[in-house]
């Protein structure tokens, strides 16, 4: 086989070509949240409600109605009691938010073992993108499409709640609503991703295209694109670095998304670690040099 | 045999048994401390970041413990780079480096199949812990309450209010790294029990179940250690007639005593306010 061919040689399977697919669209809802997250400094709520999905996916499994029914009421009432019992204790929100998560998962685990269920503990954990089958792929269409158009329908609502609660509130706008918006479409995606990278791996596709943004943009229609752009293209290259080396294929979209965040950060036009310290460097010159190095470049 | 004894019968049960109830002590003891300072992320982000130190660990042969230690520091020093030198917050930059090195520790595993269990890693093997992986526990349990007795003075202010202890001339960036690293360790030792995923939950509850409980904060440390003591027991040797998850049991037992206590704590807990509340509104309405 030449090399040509080889290179090209995922490409002949059919489920390769889905994974890329479905990863891309997994990759596109998740970066286009991850930006509304990063303003709102929600990063942990993704982590909170992604290992709290566990319980619901098995009880809607004995119960008999869709996984991703259960695993969406089952990250909601996550995220609604931490709001209970913050507004309840003196407890900090970080801490409440551990104990939250933890007893749900630790739920899930025991009804795991104790439930005859045909259901592969480590493939809700972290995906299973290449053996994906035909009804999960539409499931997964279905929720990944009405989560993007209830966000593209909401944007600017949305946006104004994120940047600045209290602004949204004086403006008129309903700021209970709009939390619980968000937290449904956190839910939401979270679900879409689930049998695409599994619920540890979702993690960082929540929070790092937005973060890899946010270095590189201070525009947030440019941010959401860079963010899609970063989160599709390390979607597909996982996937197509992960069929030759033989990996785990969620641990290399996730390590992917690392690398951009590493060089954004070394190489960012405006924020990174190259300007930022030529810029340092321009303010320690001499008095009669401040003017010209005024700006950062 | 009368049944409720039989698991007392199985050497790894009294094994499963003792060295969870040291972690879970240990975990309780440190937990009053983040309760405090506000860090309970961080030890969910450290816990996970120790998996590819685990990994290659494991597959290059050394003590799993040097390894875990190894990449829980790197990652504890990953974040204060990368959250000094960038304008991102303080959580996401904890998300995006531990969601990165767990991915990297995934991988491995994946990588080297024969090595590695990533379910042991992920939800702990307590029941079938071997000797050599006891003493590594043992030790850094041993050492971690050394330092936390030797330094608590001087971490409870650094928790309690970290410019206080500066002020008073203490080193607050040692008691940072001090912190951090006392976590790293206590970390990869209720890795062994509860896994990766639930090792925060050993790190938050207790504390913040004994912090509705009472105000002082060597009352709190009893309460929280009896606790972590106690819910391990008891979870271990439940998890025996459930034939489940062993980490699980005891953190869904951890969950139901903060739910308790949360419910009918005499000071904080929510009856008792809705009670005084209702105290409070009547005498006025009377008046």
């Amino acid at each position: 086989m030449t090399d040509s061919i080889s290179f090209l040689a995922p490409f002949q399977y059919e489920f390769m070509i889905r994974a890329m697919i479905v990863g891309a669209l997994v990759g596109t809802v998740c970066a286009t949240l991850s930006c509304f997250l990063i303003l709102k400094g929600w990063s942990l709520m993704g982590d909170a409600i992604s290992h709290a999905v566990l319980p619901g996916i098995v009880i809607a499994y004995v119960v008999g109605v869709p996984l991703a029914l259960g695993a969406f009421c089952s990250g909601l009432f996550c995220a609604s009691a931490t709001g209970y019992i913050k507004e309840n204790s003196r407890i900090k929100e970080d801490a409440v938010m551990g104990i939250v998560f933890t007893g749900l998962f630790a739920l899930g685990l025991i009804l795991v073992s104790k439930v005859e269920a045909d259901i592969h503990l480590m493939h809700v954990l972290f995906g299973s993108l290449l053996g994906i089958s035909e009804s999960d792929v539409i499931q997964t269409s279905i929720v990944a499409g009405v989560t993007l158009l209830v966000v593209v329908l909401m944007r600017k609502d949305l946006l104004l709640y994120c940047f600045d609660a209290n602004h949204a509130r004086s403006i008129g706008l309903n700021v209970r609503v709009l939390h619980y918006v968000l937290l449904s479409l956190l839910a939401a995606t979270i679900v879409a991703s689930l049998q695409a990278v599994g619920i540890i791996m979702v993690i960082a596709l929540l929070i790092t295209p937005g973060a890899i943004a946010y270095l590189l943009s201070d525009r947030f229609g440019v941010m959401i694109w860079i963010a899609i752009g970063s989160a599709v293209f390390s979607c597909l290259a996982g996937v197509y670095v992960s069929f030759f080396i033989n990996g785990s294929t969620s641990g290399c979209i996730v390590l992917m998304l690392g690398i951009i965040f590493v060089l954004a950060m070394i190489f960012a036009p405006k924020h990174g670690l190259i300007v930022r310290g030529r810029w340092r460097k321009s303010h320690v010159k001499p008095w009669s040099d401040q003017e010209n190095a005024a700006k950062p470049t | 045999m009368e049944t409720w004894l039989i698991p007392f019968s199985y050497t790894y049960m009294i094994k499963a048994m003792m060295v969870s109830a040291l972690i879970g002590g240990v975990c309780a003891i440190l937990s009053c401390f983040m309760t405090l300072k506000g860090w309970s992320l961080m030890g969910d982000a450290l816990s996970h970041s120790i998996v590819p130190g685990v990994s290659i660990a494991y597959i290059i042969g050394l003590p799993f413990s040097v390894g875990a230690f190894v990449a829980g520091i790197l990652a504890a020093g990953g974040m204060a780079f990368v959250k000094s030198n960038t304008r991102i917050r303080e959580d996401a930059v904890i998300g995006i480096v531990f969601t990165t090195f767990f991915a990297f520790g995934l991988l491995l595993i994946s990588l080297f199949p024969s090595n590695v269990s990533l379910k042991s890693i992920v939800f702990g093997n307590i029941l079938g812990i071997s000797d050599e992986d006891i003493w590594q526990v043992v030790w850094i349990s041993g050492v971690t309450l050394l330092v936390i007795g030797l330094k608590w003075k001087d971490l409870l202010l650094y928790c309690f209010d970290a410019n206080h202890a500066r002020s008073m001339g203490i080193n607050a960036d040692f008691l940072h790294m001090l912190f951090l690293t006392l976590m790293a360790a206590t970390a990869v030792a209720a890795l062994q029990t509860v896994g990766a995923c639930l090792v925060v939950a050993m790190l938050v509850t207790p504390g913040a179940t004994a912090y509705l409980l009472t105000d002082r904060f060597s009352t709190m440390l009893a309460i929280a250690c009896t606790m972590g003591v106690m819910s391990s027991l008891v979870g271990v040797y439940v998890s025996y007639y459930f034939n489940g998850s062993t980490g699980g049991c005891i953190v869904v037992l951890q969950t139901l005593i903060f739910i308790g206590v949360f419910v009918f704590s005499r000071k904080y807990g929510v009856l008792s306010v809705w009670l005084k509340r209702r105290r409070v509104i009547r005498t006025l309405s009377k008046a």
